[in-house]
């Protein structure tokens, strides 16, 4: 009985002792694949920062753009306002 | 969906930073770039972006929409932007509305006088062509310019856009006041003349040009006191002194001819001093251009002087305001009062009184809120505001379509180029429309100074000639400086060497 007893114990600790190898190597292939999806993370990030950054530039240049539109719109106007009361002055008597 | 690659060149989505005043948060605005629009823009929350846009949402700011890459409820959509924003559109609107067939012609000054009407003539729309300007076309069709440009608001009065759509202001609400002799109404620039035969009664209705705030037309009875064809102008005092001051002396009196303001006929009325007459500035009707007299058109003015009697009755009113019924449907035309704008409360509140008592007669519900708009836009045009009687409505004019003249009456002729006359060099200009425009408007005074534009590379030269010889182009240059400020460079004949050279 002692025997068999040590016998099962043995085998218990023969066990115990390769699932924690084969946990080890578990774990190194994880972190291994940690690595690179951190790697990746950091590279879709700063694709992400100059996307933002290109969209912001892209966006302070429509706006831009928009604002000289509306501002020769607005000279364009004036322009013709202009020309229309030297008009209306010229048809005085 | 044929008209959706139209469409996506004429849809343009901004990305609105500012909050929106209607919404009072992020909203987008949606601009349509449309003929006979200057800009019409529809406002929308995110929510619709959300719902409408969702798979163009990622495009850069400020580009046009690719309508053909969003699937087919999305065009649908964009559809009801385009239908949502065209409903701003007054000129548009007046297009749709119109479903008559195209017609040559429309009547414009002379109209049947039913007693029980108030209303006479009918609105027409017209398609404009290139080279045409507002001043023409109202000359043409028997307008003010005041009243073309009201009810075509943004449209440019010197360089439309071909193929816009024009309304033709050619429905009035006669002025309230008895039905006889001569009535004019300044705040609507319309001279009205009634005349009753045996058997019907006729309105005659010309455009006019009054006075100037400075010195305003006079209010009140009148009547006609003597005519005169080609009449003598003997240059009022004030307006001597003006000229003096603006380093253009004028002669104690000017004989008839192209130099005389009042034009080949005037009628002299019982207020000394105020005439009505012709002019020799006829893009000028429409404007508050005189000095206190009523001007008319060269050609409406033989009529009404041919027409009227010594002794007629001659009522100047200001009605900003008008109301009136034809066929059992009421309307109501406003015009932008002639003072400042709150000067016209007391005859808005006089029409709002007697909109009050109509509606308590007829019993049915007057549509208030249209009421105010029609005041506020003041398109000069009679609006149906209220059926008088049940299925009324439908009696409502449509409006006509006018096919464009091969010929506007009265347009300045720009005589060919000739190497050996004289020209002035009014303006060099980089923008095209700034250039057609001066051209437009020179070509316009009184007596016309023709104009052109001539366009190298990106310079745009405005030249007013030809003229016969040296004198002529310095008339033409001082009058330009006078009138109009342009410091023009007079150019003599290009002689037979410099056209050698210049052609080498």
């Amino acid at each position: 009985m002692k025997i068999r007893m040590t016998v099962i114990s043995m085998m218990l600790a023969l066990a115990a002792t390769l699932s924690g190898c084969a946990t080890s190597g578990d774990l190194q292939k994880m972190q291994a694949q940690q690595k690179l999806i951190d790697a990746k993370a950091d590279q879709a990030l700063q694709d992400a920062q100059s996307a933002k950054a290109a969209a912001d530039a892209a966006k302070t240049r429509a706006d831009e753009a928009e604002k000289r539109a509306t501002e020769r719109e607005r000279i364009a106007d004036e322009k013709a306002a202009r020309a229309d009361a030297v008009f209306q002055k010229s048809m005085k008597k | 969906m044929s008209d959706l690659s139209d469409l996506q060149k004429k849809i343009v989505i901004h990305d609105n930073t500012q909050p929106s005043a209607r919404m009072g948060r992020k909203a987008y605005r949606v601009s349509l770039r449309q003929p006979g629009c200057r800009n019409i823009t529809q406002i929308f929350g995110p929510g619709f972006f959300i719902l409408t846009f969702r798979k163009v949402a990622y495009l850069p700011m400020l580009q046009n929409v690719d309508l053909t890459r969003v699937s087919p409820w999305l065009r649908l959509m964009a559809l009801g932007v385009f239908i949502l924003a065209l409903n701003g559109c007054a000129v548009t609107k007046g297009a749709w509305l119109s479903s008559g067939p195209m017609e040559k012609e429309v009547a414009r000054n002379r109209f049947p006088l039913e007693k029980s009407d108030d209303v006479i003539g009918r609105l027409a729309v017209i398609r404009l062509e290139d080279g045409d300007t507002l001043p023409d076309i109202a000359r043409h069709f028997g307008v003010g310019i005041n009243a073309l440009s009201a009810a075509n608001p943004g449209v440019d009065v010197w360089v439309p856009t071909a193929g816009e759509r024009l309304t033709l202001p050619l429905s009035f609400i006669l002025p309230d006041a008895p039905r006889k002799g001569i009535v004019i109404n300044l705040a609507t620039m319309r001279l009205f003349q009634f005349k009753d035969d045996r058997t019907s009664a006729v309105v005659s209705t010309y455009p006019v040009g009054i006075g100037t705030k400075e010195r305003p037309t006079p209010t009140g009875q009148m009547r006609v006191t003597r005519k005169a064809a080609r009449p003598t102008w003997y240059v009022p005092a004030s307006i001597a002194e003006d000229h003096r001051r603006k380093g253009d002396p004028l002669p104690a009196k000017i004989a008839a001819g192209p130099q005389n303001p009042l034009g080949e006929y005037a009628l002299y009325l019982s207020k000394a001093g105020y005439l009505i007459h012709g002019t020799n500035k006829p893009a000028s009707i429409g404007l508050k251009a005189s000095n206190g007299c009523v001007r008319l058109l060269p050609e409406n003015v033989e009529t009404l002087f041919n027409e009227t009697p010594v002794n007629t009755s001659v009522l100047i009113v200001n009605q900003p305001y008008l109301i009136g019924q034809r066929d059992g449907v009421l309307y109501m035309e406003a015009h932008t009062p002639l003072e400042k704008p709150d000067a016209g409360a007391i005859e808005l509140e006089k029409v709002y009184a007697h909109l009050r008592s109509l509606e308590k007669q007829s019993g049915r519900t007057l549509d208030w809120k249209k009421v105010k708009t029609v005041q506020a836009e003041a398109r000069g045009i009679p609006v149906p505001i209220l059926e008088l009687e049940k299925g009324a409505g439908k009696a409502a004019e449509k409006i006509v379509q006018v096919e464009h003249p091969d010929k506007l009456y009265g347009k300045p002729e720009l005589p060919e180029l000739k190497l050996a006359a004289w020209y002035v060099l009014a303006g060099d200009l980089s923008d095209e429309v700034e250039a057609e425009r001066l051209a437009a408007i020179i070509n316009h005074q009184g007596p016309p100074i023709p104009a052109r534009v001539l366009s190298k590379q990106d310079r745009h030269r405005v030249i007013a000639g030809p003229f016969s010889n040296a004198s002529e182009a310095n008339d033409a240059a001082r009058r330009l400086k006078i009138d109009l400020e342009i410091n023009g460079v007079v150019m003599g004949p290009v002689s037979k060497t410099e056209s050698i050279a210049l052609n080498q």
